[in-house]
């Protein structure tokens, strides 16, 4: 979107209050959405609960190219819609509520980088193992991305998928790693977030931000999905307090409200 | 750990030690923790590899990638982070994150796909220093390597056109050099009066932004207007590249 559409956009955002029939779309809950597409759409959920605004999550096999983006997942509130988190907490900001205002300016700027650190290294490494570790395409991603359409289409897509994928994990670099090398990085990553979160209840002391809501979306995501092995969750479990964080979250936030899934199995 | 340690990198220019973020990062490192390295820069001889620049090699091994140069000093002992708290550690992760997201992108758009730099700049620079024929070919294929990753990373499918990144990549690392001004302050490093790791990598990047001399300068513009950053990369050049710029 160009600079002066975004701020027409964001005017008309400010000008209506959050709507009652606000909804969330997503890919099909159980055969089809993949651990990614999960967490993000995940993050986005736990991010509007604390703000305390409502939605409602639509499931359709064609969110993926419903969204404006391309990317799951989007809101449709009022005549606008919106994808990915980034954008969203901005369009929520401009109707008002904020979860970071609190926040100074060097806080803001960790925040975005603790954002950052996420996406490229959480994400990431749940794309290369969706889409280029040999066992998990074959047994679970491929099946599943297809899962809604008709033979032929249904290889067509997730082969075009896996290519997209693969050339961007080239571009970035990523593509002459092992599957070894990635988990290392998903540790990294994980002692750096256990590490800044240290015995807070959140990142920011009492509040929780939207780094929060995008740290749940990734964990909770990767501790209750069923892969091929178990490696992903066991690195993220070796951090109690990051466990602790993902249990308090859905807590407060999840259960409260009537909207129990599939809690955490403490192992 | 008498090991003599080369690094192959590409030369400097404009007050540089090295034009090339990466090759900086490792060589701002390699001072801010004492690691004595003896470096090879590239030039238009047939002698040493182009590929995957920097690369660091010692007696029994070859460490190409900034992140693994790096790991690979520490494990030798030279480690400029030893005095950094677990969280600053984290924190230095983050922020590396967040410059390779939101400031990487233009600033490979500034270098290698802005037609006006990448003509009368960037590739007479590197062509300079590429022997014959692979000159007519290495810049180009750099080049579209740049493009190819702002448009995977950036664009959107299906359309992945550049135009209507530019906007955002432009904002975005804006944004990132407004961010780490705010986090560097007044204080002459990010984490106290010792460099570290990110101080390598800030320096790293922002130095050629401002230091080399563009026909199109909006990012390198509103960096110069951040002066604590300015002044961040005049101090680190001052004290650990001045004695050796006059070797050349």
């Amino acid at each position: 979107m160009s600079l002066v559409a975004e701020a027409f956009v964001s005017q008309i955002a400010a000008a209506e209050p959050w709507p009652e029939n606000a909804t969330l779309y997503q890919q099909l809950k159980g055969e089809q959405i993949l651990l990614s597409d999960n967490a993000a759409s995940l993050a986005v959920q736990a991010f509007l609960q604390m703000c305390n605004l409502p939605i409602k999550v639509v499931c359709r096999a064609n969110a993926e190219y419903m969204s404006p983006s391309g990317k799951v997942p989007f809101i449709h509130v009022g005549n606008q819609v919106v994808s990915e988190l980034g954008p969203i907490v901005q369009f929520v900001k401009a109707k008002g509520h904020s979860l970071s205002d609190g926040l100074d300016e060097v806080q803001k700027a960790e925040m975005k980088a603790y954002m950052e650190l996420v996406n490229n290294m959480l994400l990431t490494a749940e794309l290369y193992l969706q889409w280029c570790d040999e066992t998990t395409v074959g047994e679970i991603t491929h099946a599943r991305y297809g899962s809604p359409y008709p033979w032929p289409l249904n290889h067509i897509l997730a082969y075009q998928k896996q290519w997209e994928v693969k050339r961007k994990m080239k571009a970035i670099g990523w593509g002459n790693k092992t599957l070894d090398q990635v988990l290392e990085d998903v540790d990294q990553c994980c002692q750096a977030l256990s590490q800044r979160l240290g015995t807070q209840p959140y990142f920011f002391n009492k509040q929780p931000t939207e780094l929060d809501a995008l740290v749940f979306g990734h964990l909770y995501t990767i501790l209750t999905t069923q892969l091929t092995n178990d490696e992903l969750s066991e690195k993220v479990k070796n951090y109690s307090n990051l466990l602790a964080f993902c249990r308090r979250i859905e807590q407060h936030y999840f259960e409260d409200r009537g909207k129990g899934s599939s809690s955490i199995r403490s192992s | 750990m008498a090991a003599p340690l080369e690094l192959t990198c590409w030369g400097g220019g404009w007050g540089l030690p090295s034009v090339h973020s990466e090759s900086l990062v490792v060589m701002a490192y390699a001072k801010f923790s004492g690691a004595p390295l003896k470096v090879n820069v590239i030039d238009n001889t047939w002698r040493g590899s182009r590929g995957d620049v920097p690369i660091l090699t010692t007696e029994d091994n070859i460490v190409s990638q900034p992140a693994k140069i790096l790991n690979f000093l520490r494990k030798q002992k030279y480690n400029a982070d030893y005095e950094l708290s677990a969280k600053q550690g984290a924190d230095t992760l983050a922020y590396i994150a967040l410059i390779e997201e939101k400031l990487l992108p233009a600033v490979l758009h500034t270098f290698w796909v802005e037609s006006d730099n990448y003509f009368t700049v960037t590739k007479p620079w590197f062509a300079s220093r590429i022997p014959f024929p692979l000159s007519l070919i290495l810049p180009g294929r750099m080049s579209k390597g740049a493009l190819n990753r702002i448009l995977l990373t950036r664009g959107e499918p299906p359309l992945y056109h550049l135009r209507e990144v530019e906007a955002q990549i432009y904002r975005d690392a804006k944004e990132c050099l407004n961010l780490l001004s705010n986090r560097l302050g007044t204080s002459q490093f990010f984490f106290g009066d010792t460099p570290s790791t990110l101080d390598a990598y800030v320096f790293g990047f922002l130095a050629p932004l401002y230091k080399v001399r563009f026909p199109k300068v909006q990012l390198q513009k509103h960096l110069k207007q951040l002066s604590n950053l300015c002044r961040f990369c005049d101090d680190i050049l001052n004290s650990y590249f001045r004695l050796s710029l006059g070797d050349g």
